[in-house]
């Protein structure tokens, strides 16, 4: 290299001094580093998340909410590891384990199953959940076999089926309103865990339109034949798997092909693949000049409504915070290793569910009052990324979504909720499509 | 192989065993001699790259001592828990595997005076190829492994061929074709796991069958990186030892002599990409049937493969197109890319600063070369008022 030599100084020597002073500095930092600290112990709560990571706005993002509101309410202190790759997901899950701090490490998303077997087999001594996973149904070489579950691991799964039927309800009572023949849904990457929402949406068009002939048999016979009641049942709703959770444009150019087969509403079952959906419809409005829907699309995981509000005419959420939260909170109380093991390893949050004899629900339709709850998830990806998020200050934004609301008929809302009074009693039972061929048989029947 | 007789004013020629000492001897001198000024700028440039980085750190606030301190837990050292050491360091061995491999395809590309950075594109077509073969055929232990491997190397040197025959053929410039090759593979492959290689789960390959898979020798390390070694090092014979790697070599150094030597320029190109296309395909059979850490498959969303390609310029460059030199590259890289989680979860230092200081190391070895060009134009231009 020119500027050594011009120096003068030989390539030996520099090796030489090279060698001899990273020696000294490891050894020196060693020496620093390997001395006893005393610190006080802390309860740390670890969230690792899934590809994608925060400002998803659905479901990591809520995974994180949850751990705040666990920071704040328990007193801990919450660490976030983002998987930017699969493969990031044991070392994350290790390296939160092997921090003496840490409690409750949490594994966000389905595709963690695997590793949270691994990790939990590794670190018996600390306690483990998964969010959608299944890890009693995996076996892990060394660890455990299929059905087996272990006493420090935790699934908390969903009723995703429940309340995908009444989003389903509500976008085909929308559809019979506006005389539109769809509804569409725009899924991600087709895994057991979106089959359940698949089938509940379906399931809920299905019920709306039967509910609808036999409350309004006459309205029902005279809808003209754009109407999604004159629609044949098979292909009532527009869906497809984009194949991914993570790429936005995927959202936009799956749901433009629904909306301009006059779609009512799209239903976001891809986190932020919504914010495709969203392109469209904005798009629409701009082209048309809209203040607010039709054409709607339906949120997912988190209260999604005021990301474009009055074109997001409800949200699915599934609450995955109060997961996150609740394990916290089992955790400092000592009663997490006795739900793992009376509960089989699974916990199941939805309608009505309860755990420990304690209501625990995780499922529900957004309301008004969860809108503010949500406002923030915003202004903290605005924070996040610098750019601008909400479409206008919290006041505006909850003004929009209440004239949204109002604007549509008060029976079409009241439907909605006779159906979830009906599914909370057990009077009607939304199919659970969690293998290859419940789906099978029901794609037969729904399309 | 070329068999010359050296002849070293320091060495004694004897006849027979001695002979062949003292010519092994004289052999690796002559290395140590050329290591010498090779070896000291990558240092160098090591040494500037973490200065910076450093300062970095600085700037976001952070301390670098500790920061680096965390980094060298990439390498398994500072962990307290003992039992974490070994896994940590066998974690950056098995991290290293793809990266000496994926060097090798950009630094015999150089080395022929080419540019093939179709790395990336040539790992996820060999990844592919394992993960079917290891998921999808039944064959016995141990040969299973070994056609694995093969049929993933030849996929990923058919793959490599592609710009080679632009290149020779129609004088396409490898640089377009191999991005664009690395493009049509980056939606391939995912179609090919999503439509035909998914087996229980939809958005990944089959998961490779135990007779498949490279034996385990600890943590997320198996003997995939011995096969990895062995690759590197051939690799050096051929070109430095056999007259085909020799031609190759001049080709790069000096495309005028080789014409008038009347070396075959399209033959050298064709086996350079052929080389770098196997080493790439191997890197990415490695991440598929070599690494449990990943899960033995290979996702759509090619996660566990993606950017190993890039990255092996990065270490061929430290490792000056050498592929021994790749080697202690590639080890280097890898434990400062595992010590990127450390930093982040002790520190909150974002991982990509590892990402930064490594471009740092890189640019510090361009930067040299660069200088006696801008000295030139330099002169230059004060020579033209006259």
């Amino acid at each position: 290299m020119k500027l050594l030599n011009s120096k003068g100084i030989a390539s030996t020597t520099v090796i030489i001094v090279a060698i001899i002073v990273i020696i000294a500095a490891v050894a020196g930092v060693y020496l620093v580093v390997m001395k006893p600290t005393t610190a006080a112990p802390a309860f740390k709560i670890a969230v690792v998340s899934d590809i994608g990571g925060r400002g998803d706005l659905s479901f990591n993002d809520m995974a994180f909410k949850g751990g705040e509101e666990a920071e704040r309410d328990f007193n801990v202190q919450m660490v976030e590891l983002i998987s930017q790759t699969e493969a990031d997901y044991l070392p994350n899950l290790r390296i939160a384990a092997s921090d003496p701090d840490v409690k409750l490490i949490v594994g966000v998303g389905y595709l963690l199953t695997t590793d949270l077997v691994k990790a939990a087999g590794e670190f018996p001594d600390k306690n483990f959940m998964g969010i959608d996973t299944y890890t009693k149904w995996v076996a892990v070489e060394g660890v455990k076999e299929i059905g087996e579950t272990l006493p420090n691991l935790l699934d908390i799964v969903y009723e995703e089926h429940k309340g995908s039927a009444l989003v389903g309800a509500l976008g085909a009572l929308l559809a019979t309103y506006y005389d539109k023949p769809y509804i569409g849904g725009v899924f991600g990457i087709e895994i057991a865990t979106l089959w359940k929402f698949e089938i509940g949406y379906k399931w809920g068009a299905d019920w709306a339109i039967s509910w609808y002939e036999n409350n309004h048999p006459d309205n029902a016979a005279a809808e003209p034949t754009t109407s999604i009641v004159k629609t044949p049942t098979k292909e009532r709703v527009l869906y497809t798997y984009t194949g991914t959770f993570s790429d936005i444009t995927k959202g936009y150019t799956a749901a433009l092909p629904m909306y301009e087969e006059n779609a009512i509403a799209v239903y976001n079952i891809a986190g932020p693949l919504g914010l495709g959906i969203n392109s469209v419809v904005r798009d629409i409005a701009r082209r048309d000049g809209l203040e607010q829907g039709p054409p709607f699309w339906i949120g997912v995981d988190a209260n999604q409504d005021w990301i474009n509000p009055g074109f997001v005419i409800a949200s699915m959420m599934k609450r995955v915070d109060r997961g996150v939260y609740n394990a916290t909170k089992w955790v400092k109380d000592n009663t997490f290793r006795n739900l793992v093991e009376n509960y089989g390893g699974q916990v199941t949050l939805g309608i009505g569910t309860t755990v420990a004899g304690t209501l625990t629900e995780g499922i529900s339709i957004s309301t008004l009052a969860d809108l503010d709850e949500f406002v923030q998830m915003g202004v903290k990806a605005e924070e996040l990324t610098g750019e601008p998020v909400l479409l206008g200050s919290p006041e505006w934004i909850s003004t929009k979504v209440s004239t949204m609301r109002d604007a549509q008929p008060s029976w079409i809302w009241d439907a909605v909720a006779e159906l979830e009074g009906k599914i909370r009693s057990g009077e009607v039972v939304v199919p659970l499509a969690s293998t290859a061929d419940d789906v099978a048989y029901w794609r037969n029947i729904l399309g | 192989m070329i068999t010359r007789i050296e002849r070293n004013a320091n060495t004694e020629i004897n006849a027979g065993e001695d002979e062949v000492v003292a010519r092994l001897f004289g052999t690796i001198r002559e290395h140590l001699r050329t290591l010498k000024r090779p070896l000291a700028d990558s240092l160098f440039a090591l040494f500037i790259g973490l200065l910076i980085g450093a300062a970095l750190m600085l700037v976001f606030g952070h301390n670098p001592i500790t920061g680096y301190i965390s980094m060298l837990k990439g390498f398994g050292l500072f962990i307290r828990e003992g039992s974490f050491n070994k896994t940590e360091f066998l974690e950056a061995l098995a991290y290293s595997v793809p990266l000496m491999l994926t060097a090798i395809t950009f630094a015999v590309g150089m080395r022929a005076g080419i540019f093939n950075i179709g790395a990336e594109g040539q790992v996820y077509m060999g990844a592919v190829a394992a993960a079917w073969i290891g998921g999808h055929l039944v064959l016995p232990t141990g040969i299973h492994v070994l056609v694995a491997t093969a049929f993933a190397m030849l996929v990923g040197a058919l793959w490599a061929i592609l710009p080679a025959i632009l290149k020779i053929f129609a004088g396409v410039h490898e640089v377009i074709s191999s991005i664009m090759l690395n493009w049509i593979a980056f939606f391939h492959v995912p179609y090919l796991i999503i439509h035909h290689f998914a087996g229980a789960y939809a958005e990944r390959t089959a998961a490779i069958l135990p007779t498949a898979r490279y034996p385990v020798i600890g943590a997320s390390l198996t003997a995939v990186i011995f096969v990895a070694i062995a690759a590197c090092v051939v690799v050096y014979f051929l070109l430095w030892r056999t007259r085909a790697g020799y031609e190759l070599r001049l080709v790069g150094d000096n495309p005028d002599a080789a014409r008038y030597a009347g070396v075959n320029i399209r033959r050298a190109i064709l086996i350079s990409f052929i080389i770098g296309g196997m080493a790439a395909g191997l890197a990415g059979a490695s991440q598929v049937i070599g690494r449990p850490l990943l899960g033995w498959t290979l996702p759509a969303t090619l996660g566990t493969v993606f950017g190993l390609g890039f990255s092996g310029i990065g270490v061929a460059v430290v490792g000056r197109n050498h592929p021994i030199g790749g080697i202690f590259a590639a080890l280097l890289f890898a434990g400062m890319l595992n010590g990127a989680k450390f930093m982040e979860y002790d520190f909150g230092i974002p991982s990509d600063l590892v990402v930064a200081i490594q471009g740092v190391i890189i640019l510090a070895l361009a930067v040299p070369t660069l200088l006696p060009m801008i000295r030139k134009w330099v002169k230059k231009i004060g020579r033209k008022p006259k």
